[in-house]
């Protein structure tokens, strides 16, 4: 269904309009307390001292917002950082950064556990400690010595390889769309209900993984709040949330025909008609379409919340039953859009990028029990009995991987 | 904050009406505070009952590993102290647009309502999932079976519990929300209950109502002698200074009660709807005389009734802390309100409770018009102190 996001159609590579500070340096943005002390660094000026052949750093984190060193520099060689969370329950995690790159990490900094540390060698130069959760997320650090060699295949050059063959993904997935719609064309033409069924069901997978991204197209001439020109609209706009003037378009007309009304009518020829045309308009749109990395992890997380919102209540298929395919299919978008971020993600945070990878293996194993190859979209239908006992179960499991994977976007926005 | 008055008589015989005395009225002021650390006491037991209360358990997720349960009870430790600060847990603006803020924000500019946080552990939590067999508190076992049970997995056990209780709704609600939402990748959401109206009184509070519209909890435990004896447990090793919690949701046949005489109500409970006089005597706190026999040579307080079969004179000495709210789902599927009583209580032998219980399900006149739908046993740990946190002897 229609995302309030609304892109304009006739920009193509400036389609995702996000503004994002790629160096969040100093933004010091605190959360809505006030009264709260301001975080930041209380660093002594002086070098730290070599103990046991490495600087000794301590880095406390606590709540009133702070990520602080004791020393703000250190004589270039192997460094350790000794971190305390003291009582800092929004930091989790600490990063050493250098250019945008990661040198070292801590994660599950949970208050009260023992210490924990690390160690990096480094070259003189500018360092920052990436504290995400403080009130001064990034504290500066400088190593004195030697000047470091240049960085090389930086994480950013990763990630957008890793956009760019998402697009790939995006457009192959609008082309099919195309085709299949076209067959849900024929059957209806033909009058044929049982096959218009078949080919719905085969159809709405290739929309549902792609969701996130063709949501908010406006056609041309037309404004943006118009839903007459508004191509999401047009073809997946549920009965429940009609915009009377424009009136109802897409599949799921088509669907309350073919399941409800059980017959194929002028209309529904109507219908399907002109959902072939938009569909083949979106894929020529989509095509002109670039993505930042955080627009895929956006993406993604969107993808999710339809799954929550509409399928797993049983809203979006109302007619035909077919939510878990709709399900599977949002997953699998999200899926895909991790995918092609994992080798940048996977530089930047490890640990993030294996739990949210565990997360996305549990709700796929969660869906198994319900794949089906004799019923439409492959998978039981999703009837109110199934979901009166089944919803909390699947809506749990997706839960537990919204979380994690909500953190992704901030991560590859700002690995520059 | 705003006092509240109570006491106003609905038209009532007159003589049996009298002005709440100034004792009575329940002053609340939103800007106190509890602390959470360094306590002798966990929070939210003794503390005199705030006025809400959302008690709601959690499993951990299939999968989660012994340093993900260490983890999740060091920050909702280090959280709990927070939100008791009227704190949010972190940032509510992220500092980049692409970021999720870490506080839902809810409770921004609201004070802290005397909120509580009480964080317990489930026996399930020591069966062989987290290596922690050898560290389970010597008494901590599920509930036996207990007579009238009429149990849903749905609404029973967990592996940890957590309650939270508050002068303002909005506070519990959002105390609630975030300590289950930084934890939604271990833990998962198993059955709570939201008590509307606190239905036990502490230190200086009037005796509550339930919704049966009685006065409960007259005779509870209140002075330190009786804590230190029933409550808080001793040479438990790391769980001295803990205790064991009780938690049943038990429905009330609201509509049923509610077309019963009042003479009846009074016989069932053995005091008087009132004033909560226990039918021996005249005002509330008189000690009920359960061998006293009216004219027609039968006992005036019934020994079916509630009080009377949980009464410590006719148990052997047993007490236990009850700290209960009221609570209402809305509309049950037979369009009957449905509604009744959270009961939380605290002792130091979940035996004690037990024992009441078997006796209450057997034969308490009430149990016509009640039912135990949820059940569950948690041990509180220890108060924290500055620097530590909930359960962390469990890791050593």
């Amino acid at each position: 269904m229609p995302k309030s996001t609304v892109r304009l159609a006739a920009v193509p590579g400036a389609a995702v309009a996000v503004a994002l500070a790629l160096t969040a340096c100093g933004s010091s943005s605190s959360g809505g307390s006030a009264n709260r002390a301001s975080g930041g660094s209380s660093a002594s000026n002086a070098a730290a001292k070599v103990s046991g052949g490495a600087a000794q750093v301590g880095v406390t984190l606590t709540s009133a917002g702070g990520c602080e060193l004791d020393h703000a520099s250190a004589p270039a060689g192997p460094v350790t950082f000794t971190i305390t969370n003291k009582d800092a329950t929004a930091i989790t995690e600490i990063e050493l950064q250098s250019d945008q790159r990661i040198l070292g990490e801590k994660e599950n900094l949970a208050p009260g556990l023992a210490p924990v540390k690390f160690t990096a060698t480094l070259s003189g130069g500018k360092y920052q400690l990436y504290c995400p959760g403080a009130d001064k997320e990034n504290v500066p650090f400088t190593v004195t010595g030697k000047a470091a060699a240049a960085a090389s295949g930086s994480t950013a050059t990763v990630l957008a390889e890793g956009t760019k063959g998402y697009a790939k993904f995006v457009n192959q997935n609008a082309a099919d769309m195309v085709t299949a719609i076209g067959k849900l064309k024929a059957a209806v033409d033909k009058g044929d209900v049982a096959a218009a069924k078949k080919a719905y069901a085969g159809a709405r997978p290739f929309y549902e993984k792609i969701e996130s991204d063709v949501g908010g197209f406006v056609l041309p001439g037309f404004k943006p709040g118009d839903n007459a020109g508004n191509l999401d609209y047009l073809i997946d706009m549920r009965q429940s949330n009609l915009d009377p003037k424009v009136g109802w378009h897409g599949f799921h007309a088509v669907e309350k025909d073919l399941w409800q009304g059980g017959k194929i009518t002028p209309q529904t020829k109507k219908y399907a008609k002109e959902l072939h045309t938009n569909v083949g308009k979106l894929a020529k749109l989509v095509k002109g379409v670039t993505y930042k990395p955080e627009d895929l992890a956006n993406g993604a997380a969107s993808l999710l919340e339809e799954v929550q919102t509409n399928k797993i209540k049983g809203e979006e298929e109302k007619y035909s039953h077919t939510d878990l395919s709709d399900f599977a299919s949002n997953v699998e978008g999200a899926q895909q859009a991790f995918a092609f971020l994992k080798p940048g993600l996977q530089k930047i945070d490890p640990a993030l990028t294996a739990r949210v990878s565990k997360q996305f293996t549990n709700v796929t194993n969660g869906l198994t029990p319900y794949r089906d190859g004799a019923s439409l979209g492959g998978f039981k239908p999703w009837t109110a009995q199934l979901r009166k006992t089944d919803a909390a179960k699947l809506s749990k499991k997706v839960q537990a991987l919204q979380d994690p994977l909500s953190q992704i976007a901030q991560k590859v926005a700002t690995a520059g | 904050m705003g006092a509240l008055a109570v006491g106003a008589s609905w038209g009532m015989d007159a003589s049996r009406s009298h002005p709440a005395d100034a004792a009575d009225k329940d002053a609340i002021d939103l800007t106190t505070q509890y602390p959470f650390y360094d306590q002798a006491e966990p929070a939210g037991i003794r503390t005199p009952p705030q006025r809400y209360s959302i008690f709601m358990t959690f499993d951990l997720v299939d999968g989660s590993l012994r340093t993900d349960l260490q983890s999740l009870l060091a920050r909702w430790t280090a959280a709990s102290a927070q939100l008791m600060r009227a704190e949010p847990i972190g940032q509510v603006q992220p500092s980049s647009d692409a970021g999720v803020g870490q506080d839902t924000g809810e409770a921004l500019g609201l004070d802290a309502a005397s909120l509580t946080v009480t964080i317990g552990l489930g026996p399930s939590i020591f069966d062989d999932r987290f290596g922690l067999a050898d560290k389970r508190p010597a008494l901590l076992r599920r509930l036996p079976k207990l007579p009238s049970d009429n149990l849903t997995p749905e609404t029973s056990d967990g592996d940890l519990s957590v309650q939270v209780c508050a002068d303002d709704p909005q506070v519990c609600y959002h105390a609630i929300r975030n300590l289950a939402r930084m934890a939604r990748d271990t833990v998962q959401t198993r059955w709570t209950v939201m008590g509307f109206g606190r239905a036990s009184a502490g230190k200086g509070q009037q005796t509550p109502r339930n919704l049966f519209g009685f006065k409960d909890g007259t005779r509870n435990i209140s002075t330190g002698a009786d804590f230190d004896k029933y409550v808080w447990l001793k040479d438990a090793d790391w769980m001295t200074g803990g205790t064991y919690q009780v938690v049943r949701k038990i429905e009330m046949n609201i509509e049923t009660w509610d077309a019963d005489r009042v003479s009846d109500q009074e016989h069932i409970f053995g005091r008087g709807k009132t004033h909560g006089e226990p039918l021996s005597g005249s005002v509330e706190h008189d000690t009920p005389r359960f061998a006293a026999k009216g004219k027609d040579g039968e006992a005036i307080i019934a020994p079916t009734s509630h009080i009377a079969l949980a009464a410590h004179e006719n148990n052997g000495g047993i007490k236990i802390l009850r700290r209960g709210y009221n609570y209402t789902d809305g509309i049950n599927e037979f369009g009957q309100l449905d509604a009744g009583l959270l009961f939380v209580c605290y002792q130091n032998d979940p035996a004690h409770f037990v024992q009441l219980q078997r006796k209450l399900g057997a034969a308490d006149l009430l149990n016509e018009y009640v039912k135990h739908v949820g059940s569950g046993l948690f041990a509180i740990p220890p108060s924290p102190k500055t620097g530590h946190y909930i359960g962390e002897q469990l890791f050593t």
